[in-house]
C-alpha cells in the first residue's frame, strides 16, 4: 500500500470513532502539558540561574594567583620557590601552551586614593590589557574604553558607592543612601598611587631621617567611561577601576622611581625586581566543560588557581536531577496516557476483527495491517502531543504571568525580565516527537494482534 | 503450460474438537481447468467451505496438495499468501463482507489500494467494474443503503476489478432471494465465461451447482461424485429444460436408480467422453443418496 494510502486509511478510521479519538488524544494533550510544563520550569530555573551567574563572574575564566608563603599543610616555602612563582610574563607565554586555553592575560592592580571635589575613595585600580578590556563585555553606560597606552580610568557603577566626604567623614551611599554627586566625566579626578605616604603626610608623620612624609604626587586621570547600572546592581565589573597595563606600569615605575612598588614582591637585600609582576593572570578557556582540566594543571604547577564553573557545574548538576525529576513526575502521566491508547487500539481491534479479516482476504498485507494501526496510535501521538504543546505554550504564558505580576514572584526573588517557565523550540518539537513515539509504542502490541488475526476466523467474527 | 487452474491431491483436514478428531476433509482430490465453472455443493458440515478455505489459503490443511498455477499453497506462509491472493484470487462472501464505512465505489477499489495503484487509476477501474455490474448509480451509496443483491454486486465488482485468475465464491447468494439468486448467478457466470477466469463456488444448493460447468459432489469430507455438467446442459438445452433454475420440471427430481458406482468420479475427465448420465438432471440429486452414503461410509474415525 501507499503510504499516503496508508494515511488516509488510519486517519479515516479515527474519524469514524470521534468520542473514543478525542478522549485517547485528550489523555496523550495532559501527558504532553505536564511533562513539558514540568520541564520548561526546570528549564527557566536554569536560565535565570546562568543569567544571574554570567554578570556576576565570567564562566569559562580560570584567575591565577602566586601561592601563599605557607601552604595548607603548613609548609613554609623558600625565597627561592617563591620567586619561581611570581607571576610573569614569561609565565604567561608558559600558560599559553596549555591545551584548551584561548587567552592568558594578566592583571596588575594596584591601590589607590582616588579624590575628586570633596569625595574620596580608596579604589583599586586592575591594569588589564587593551584588547582584553575592550573586549571584556563590559558594558560602558558613557564614554569609550582608554586607547592603548593611554592613561585614562573606566569606573565600575558601584564604585559611586564608595566615595565619602572627606571633611565630615560622614561615610558612603551605604550608610547615608545619598549618591555622592560625582561627575566621572565632568569633574577632575585626582589619582593618588603612594597611599602609605598619603596618610602618613596627613597624619603628620616623620621619615626615618625626622623630616615630615611629603605629600604623594596627585596625578590628574582623565576618565575614560564608566559601566552601565546603578549603584546596586551588581556585576563582575562594578567594584573596581580598570586602565589600560602599559599606562598603569609606565605611572608606576614613574611614581615609585628611587622605591618598591608596594605589593609588588622585592629582592632578599629589600631592592625591587626590575620587571613588575602582575597580582593575577587570567586564562579563558575555550569551554566550560575544560575549565576545571585546565585548573588542576595550573594547580599541578604549584599556582593558585580557582574558577567559578566549578561551583556552576555542581549548581547545574543538581538544577539536571531537579529537572529529571520534574519531568519524570510529567512522565507519569504521560505513562497514562499511553496505556489510554493500548486500551483504545485494542477495543479498536475487537471491533474491527471482521474488518481485518476481509482486508487481509481480498489482499492487503500483513505488514500493511500492522502499519495501519501504529500509524493511528502515531496520529492519536501526534494530534495529543500537538494540542498539548499548544496547551503548554499558553500555560507557561501564565504562570510567568502570574509570578511577574502578583507579590509572589517578588517573594521567590524573580525580578523582572525573569522567566518561571521557558519552552524553547526544541522542547516544543521533542515533545510531539516523544508523544508519537510513546503513542506507537503503545500501538505497537494491538497492531501485533491484529497483524496476528487468522484472516478465516477474523471474517467469520461478527 | 498446462491447462490446469487448481490440482488438489489427498487433501485432508483434520480437526481436534476435545478428544475427538474430525475428518472435516477426508483425502480428496480432483483438478479443475482454467477458465471452467465449478461448483462445490454439499450440505452443512459436509467439508465445502473448508475445501475452499484451504484453496483460498485461509486455513492450512492437515495433509495433502493444492497446486494453483503450479504453485503449493500448502507450503506457504501466511505473507506470502496474501502476495498470492492479491495476485490471483478474488473472493466472494456470503455476508458481502463490504465494509460498512465505504462507499461502493471505495469498496471496489479497495483490493487495487492494497496494491498501492495511484487514486486516480484505481477509482476509474472501480468505476468501470461497477458499472460492469450495472451499479453505476450507485457508487456513492454505502452498504447500508443498498440492498442485499446490490451489496452482492458490489462485492462481485470488487472480486473482479484485480482481474483475478481465480474467483472463490462461498454461498454467495446465500443470504439472497430466489430472483436476485438468479441475476447474481448469472451475473457471474456471463462475466467470468467472457474473461476466462475459473470460478470456484460453494453451494447446498443444487439448482444453483447446476449453473456450473463442473460439479463437485462432497459429503462427510469426501468427494462422492465429480460431474461434467456441460454435456447435460446441452441435453437440457436441446431438451428444452431450464437447467439449475427453479424451473426444472419436477420430473426431473426424481432419485436416480443407479447405484454407488454410478456417482463414482468418472474414469478420465473427458467432456465428451462423459456421457450425460441417463438421469441427466442434477438438480434431483436425492438427499436420500447421501444418506445412504453416509451409513455406508460413517465419518466417525
Amino acid at each position: 500500500m501507499k503510504i499516503t494510502d496508508l494515511l488516509g486509511m488510519s486517519l479515516s478510521s479515527l474519524f469514524k470513532r470521534k468520542a473514543r479519538t478525542i478522549l485517547t488524544c485528550l489523555g496523550v494533550v495532559v501527558g504532553t502539558l505536564s511533562i513539558v510544563v514540568m520541564i520548561s520550569l526546570g528549564i527557566g530555573m536554569k536560565k535565570s540561574m546562568m543569567d544571574s551567574m554570567s554578570s556576576y563572574s565570567s564562566l569559562t575564566q580560570v584567575t591565577v594567583e602566586q601561592p601563599d608563603r605557607y601552604s595548607d599543610d603548613g609548609k613554609e616555602k623558600s625565597e627561592a620557590e617563591m620567586e619561581k612563582l611570581y607571576l610573569s610574563d614569561e609565565l604567561i607565554q608558559d600558560f599559553k601552551e596549555i591545551p584548551h586555553v584561548v587567552d592568558v592575560y594578566p592583571v596588575l592592580t594596584s591601590s589607590a586614593i582616588i579624590k575628586t571635589g570633596k569625595y574620596y575613595t580608596w579604589a583599586e585600580i586592575k591594569g588589564m590589557p587593551h584588547d582584553v578590556l575592550v573586549k571584556s563585555g563590559m558594558k560602558l553606560a558613557e564614554g569609550d574604553y582608554p586607547k592603548e597606552g593611554e592613561l585614562s580610568l573606566i569606573y565600575g557603577n558601584m564604585m559611586i558607592t564608595q566615595f565619602s566626604n572627606e571633611k565630615t567623614n560622614a561615610g558612603g551611599y551605604w550608610d547615608t543612601g545619598q549618591v555622592p554627586d560625582v561627575d566621572y566625566m565632568k569633574d577632575t579626578m585626582f589619582v593618588i598611587f603612594d597611599v602609605d605616604n598619603y596618610f602618613s603626610a596627613k597624619n603628620g608623620s616623620v621619615d626615618e631621617n625626622g623630616k615630615p612624609v611629603k605629600a604623594p604626587k596627585k596625578y590628574i586621570i582623565p576618565t575614560a567611561a564608566y559601566t552601565e547600572g546603578g549603584p546596586e546592581d551588581y556585576n563582575l565589573y562594578a567594584y573596581y577601576v580598570y586602565t589600560d597595563l602599559d599606562a598603569l606600569k609606565r605611572v608606576l615605575k614613574k611614581e615609585f622611581k628611587n622605591s618598591a612598588i608596594p605589593d609588588q614582591p622585592t629582592k632578599k637585600n629589600g631592592k625591587p625586581y626590575k620587571q613588575i609582576f602582575y597580582n593575577q593572570i587570567i586564562i579563558d578557556v575555550d569551554n566550560m566543560e575544560n575549565v576545571t582540566l585546565v585548573q588542576q594543571e595550573i594547580q599541578s604547577r604549584g599556582y593558585r588557581a580557582y574558577a567559578d564553573a566549578e561551583w556552576i557545574q555542581s549548581e547545574m548538576k543538581s538544577m539536571n536531577i531537579i529537572q529529571a525529576v520534574l519531568g519524570g513526575i510529567g512522565a507519569v502521566a504521560l505513562f497514562v496516557a499511553a496505556i489510554g491508547i493500548t486500551n483504545t487500539m485494542m477495543m479498536s481491534i475487537y471491533e474491527r476483527t471482521k474488518e481485518i479479516g476481509i482486508m487481509k482476504v481480498i489482499g492487503c498485507r500483513i505488514r500493511d495491517i500492522q502499519a495501519l494501526f501504529l500509524i493511528e496510535a502515531g496520529y492519536i501521538g501526534f494530534i495529543g502531543g500537538t494540542v498539548g504543546i499548544f496547551f503548554s505554550y499558553l500555560l507557561s504564558a501564565a504562570l510567568n504571568y502570574l509570578v511577574s505580576s502578583s507579590s509572589l514572584g517578588q517573594e521567590m526573588g524573580f525580578e523582572a525580565g525573569m522567566k518561571l517557565s521557558v519552552v524553547p523550540p526544541w522542547l516544543a518539537f521533542a515533545a510531539v516527537v516523544f508523544a508519537v513515539f510513546i503513542a506507537m509504542a503503545a500501538g505497537f502490541l494491538p497492531s501485533l494482534r491484529a497483524m496476528k488475526l487468522s484472516p478465516l476466523a477474523a471474517i467469520r467474527a461478527e | 503450460m498446462s491447462n490446469i487452474a487448481i490440482e488438489v491431491n489427498d487433501l485432508y483436514k483434520i480437526y481436534r474438537i476435545g478428544t475427538n478428531k474430525v475428518r472435516a476433509l477426508n483425502g480428496v482430490s480432483f483438478k479443475i481447468e482454467k477458465g471452467e465453472f465449478c461448483c462445490i455443493v454439499g450440505t452443512s458440515g459436509s467439508g465445502k467451505s473448508t475445501l475452499l478455505n484451504m484453496m483460498a489459503g485461509l486455513e492450512p490443511p492437515t495433509k495433502g496438495s493444492i497446486v494453483i498455477g503450479g504453485e503449493h499453497i500448502e507450503r506457504k506462509n501466511e505473507s506470502a499468501l496474501v502476495l498470492f491472493r492479491q495476485a490471483h484470487v478474488g473472493f466472494v462472501f456470503q455476508s458481502y463482507n463490504l465494509l460498512p464505512n465505504m462507499t461502493a465505489l471505495e469498496n471496489v477499489a479497495m483490493p487495487l489500494t492494497f496494491r498501492g495503484m495511484d487514486k486516480t487509476i484505481r477509482l476509474a477501474k472501480a468505476r468501470k467494474m461497477l458499472k460492469l455490474v450495472g451499479l453505476q448509480k450507485y457508487e456513492n451509496h454505502r452498504p447500508g443503503q443498498m440492498s442485499g443483491g446490490q451489496q452482492q454486486r458490489v462485492g462481485i465488482a470488487r472480486a473482479l476489478v484485480v482481474d483475478p485468475d481465480i474467483i472463490f465464491a462461498d454461498e454467495p447468494t446465500g443470504n439472497l432471494d430466489s430472483a436476485t439468486t438468479m441475476e447474481v448467478l448469472k451475473l457471474i457466470q456471463s462475466i467470468v465465461h467472457e474473461k476466462g477466469q475459473t470460478v470456484v463456488m460453494v453451494t447446498h444448493d443444487n439448482n444453483l451447482a447446476a449453473y456450473g460447468d463442473k460439479i463437485i459432489r462432497i459429503s462427510d469430507g469426501k468427494i462422492i461424485a465429480i460431474e461434467d455438467n456441460r454435456a447435460n446442459a446441452a441435453m437440457n438445452a436441446a431438451m428444452g429444460i431450464e437447467v439449475g433454475g427453479t424451473l426444472a420440471p419436477p420430473e426431473a427430481a426424481t432419485v436416480p436408480d443407479t447405484g454407488v458406482q454410478g456417482y463414482a468420479p468418472p474414469q478420465g475427465m473427458d467432456t465428451a467422453g462423459y456421457a450425460a448420465p441417463q438421469d441427466a438432471d442434477t438438480t434431483g440429486y436425492a438427499q436420500e443418496y447421501v444418506q445412504d452414503y453416509t451409513k455406508e461410509t460413517g465419518n466417525e474415525v
